[in-house]
């Protein structure tokens, strides 16, 4: 079965009014499709935390969501200054928020690190000044 | 009459509006043929539609006090937020056995079993990471088995207070004297008599049933007014002041708050929980530990069988209890806390238990959807556009029910018809043309 796409949504720079509703239109579709609880659960925090990213540090993006009965694919994709160092960007701590984002209470420096932990696997992409690209695989539990 | 659920609709006075339709929280009222009804699959019995109907069409049952007939002897539980009811420097053993002279031969506060229940928080909250919701509000637990099963796991795995209670009084009846006996919960809310019919987490209840606040109260305020109850012999010892606290919002967090865990937050109001919750779902709540989450503005007193003000009601709860620190002391070893089974998921969501139908269906319901005006008028008789394109989708609605569809449809329809009427039979000159 080839996977059919659910989500195709446009984020726009410091829209933080929006924030959090792809989130939750991913999570009332994957009910819809019976999909597991535990895996809602953590397609929703990977999402949010992939739709505020793009929100604070893009120049604005896209996020699209991808299913099949085997797993469940977020890819994020934007215009912005990129990762210098992929590596670190996903230590937990790590952030280049600036701080007026830290006054509205984001950029703690978790929010890579969660994409990661609740992934099965992502794959990262970016050219510092130019883009980013990623994507989480969030396989199925049966 | 329902066999899961006390909110209930007086069809001959319903009048078709959609106002309860758009304003409950699960989706779960359809207005057809200008009647009202409710999906009984996921109905919560919140009470938010008889709150919004203007023609008091919603009601909801509880039973009467004649029922007290039909046993030998009789136990009364009394919910925290019944205190709250009364406007003077109230006084629960005053009250109390006003409640003795109704009929009843026992009268307990849940109030006990709230106590027993901090205590137990405080020892779970010290052993378990993570956040976690209190289970007392049946509500919140039944919204969260629906809309939010995948937060299951973060509601603590307790009894509520008054199952809690129930089971210890009834632990206390010596059955070989007593065996045709009855506990009643006097309650101020119809989700309560929903958690005896239909109980969650639990084979069944040990309450007999429920009695609605509004219907003893004008009977206690005359049995304190007229009567000697000096006679009275109460029961219980002590009045859990600490535990009637829990009757407004905050006050199940307050007492956590003075046993040193800070780490609360409460909040009142259906509608605002939802969005808490979603919240929550993200991973978007940093730092809290505990959430006290009642239905009802301002909490239980905002109950709908409650006869007071809430606002008064929560005033009068806080300022009675303000000064009150100490547990009633008790032995938790005589509570039955934990859960017979774990809170299931209602899953009412699913369009297909097959993957792929689910998914044909889906691909549907978007470009039914994309079709629809996106006004949310409710014209159609459910509460906005997806849920209609839903209830299509799943063969309950038909897409003329729709009256924009509608429209459309005429109008295309008489645009063919116009076009028909300018076909000529062959037989027939057309005059325009010869003319030429």
């Amino acid at each position: 079965m080839k996977k059919k796409k659910i989500i195709d949504s446009e984020i726009k720079k410091r829209d933080f009014a929006s924030g959090g509703e792809v989130s939750s239109k991913l999570k009332s579709l994957l009910r819809k499709l019976g999909v597991n609880n535990k895996d809602i659960r953590r397609t929703s925090i990977i999402t949010y935390e992939l739709e505020m990213n793009l929100i604070i540090h893009s120049e604005g993006g896209k996020l699209k969501a991808f299913i099949d009965t085997e797993e469940i694919i977020i890819v994020s994709d934007d215009k912005g200054p990129g990762i210098k160092d992929i590596d670190r960007a996903f230590e937990p701590g790590y952030s280049t928020a600036t701080d007026d984002i830290r006054e509205l209470g984001f950029g703690a420096g978790m929010g890579l690190n969660n994409v990661k932990r609740f992934s099965n696997d992502i794959e990262v992409e970016s050219k510092p000044g130019e883009y980013t690209k990623l994507k989480a695989i969030i396989t199925i539990e049966k | 009459m329902s066999n899961k659920h006390s909110v209930l609709l007086k069809e001959d006075k319903c009048e078709g509006c959609t106002n309860c339709v758009k304003n409950c929280p699960t989706k779960a009222i359809r207005v057809h043929r200008g009647k009202a009804t409710i999906k009984e699959d996921l109905c919560i019995d919140c009470a938010e539609c008889i709150r919004t109907c203007q023609y008091h069409a919603k009601y909801a049952e509880t039973d009467d006090l004649e029922k007290l007939k039909n046993y030998d002897y009789n136990i009364a539980l009394l919910a925290p937020s019944f205190y709250g009811q009364f406007d003077r420097k109230f006084n629960p053993e005053k009250i109390k056995k006003a409640v003795y002279k109704l009929g009843f031969d026992e009268v307990w506060d849940v109030a006990y079993a709230a106590e027993a229940i901090s205590k137990k928080t405080k020892q779970f909250l010290s052993k378990n990471k993570g956040t976690y919701i209190s289970s007392s509000c049946p509500v919140i637990v039944r919204l969260i088995s629906l809309l939010y099963p995948e937060l299951l796991d973060n509601i603590v795995p307790f009894n509520s207070p008054v199952d809690l209670m129930a089971d210890y009084v009834d632990n206390k009846v010596d059955k070989n004297k007593i065996n045709n006996y009855s506990i009643f919960f006097i309650t101020p809310c119809p989700a309560k008599v929903t958690a005896i019919k239909n109980p969650l987490g639990r084979e069944n209840s040990n309450l007999t049933g429920a009695i609605a606040v509004e219907k003893i109260y004008p009977k206690i305020m005359n049995i304190i007014k007229n009567n000697d109850l000096k006679n009275v012999k109460l029961k219980q010892k002590y009045q859990p002041f600490l535990g009637i606290s829990w009757g407004q919002s905050g006050g199940e967090n307050d007492i956590l708050n003075n046993e040193g865990v800070i780490e609360t937050l409460s909040v009142s109001g259906i509608h605002n929980i939802k969005k808490l919750l979603d919240e929550l779902t993200r991973g978007n709540l940093k730092g809290i530990r505990y959430l006290e989450l009642v239905a009802c503005p301002t909490g239980c007193v905002g109950g709908i069988f409650n006869v007071s003000n809430p606002f008064q009601a929560k005033y009068n709860i806080k300022s009675n209890t303000r000064s009150k620190k100490d547990f009633i002391e008790q032995n938790l070893n005589d509570y039955n806390f934990k859960l017979d089974e774990k809170i299931k998921e209602i899953g009412a969501e699913k369009l297909d238990d097959d993957f792929i139908k689910a998914m044909d269906k889906l691909e549907k319901l978007e470009q039914l959807i994309e079709s629809l005006p996106g006004l949310d008028c409710a014209a159609c008789g459910a509460p906005d556009c997806e849920t209609f394109a839903e209830d299509v989708v799943n063969g309950l609605a038909k897409k003329s029910d729709c009256i924009f569809v509608l429209r459309k449809e005429i109008g295309d329809l008489a645009d063919q018809l116009s076009l028909l009427t300018h076909e000529l039979p062959p037989v027939m000159n057309d005059k325009e043309n010869n003319n030429e």
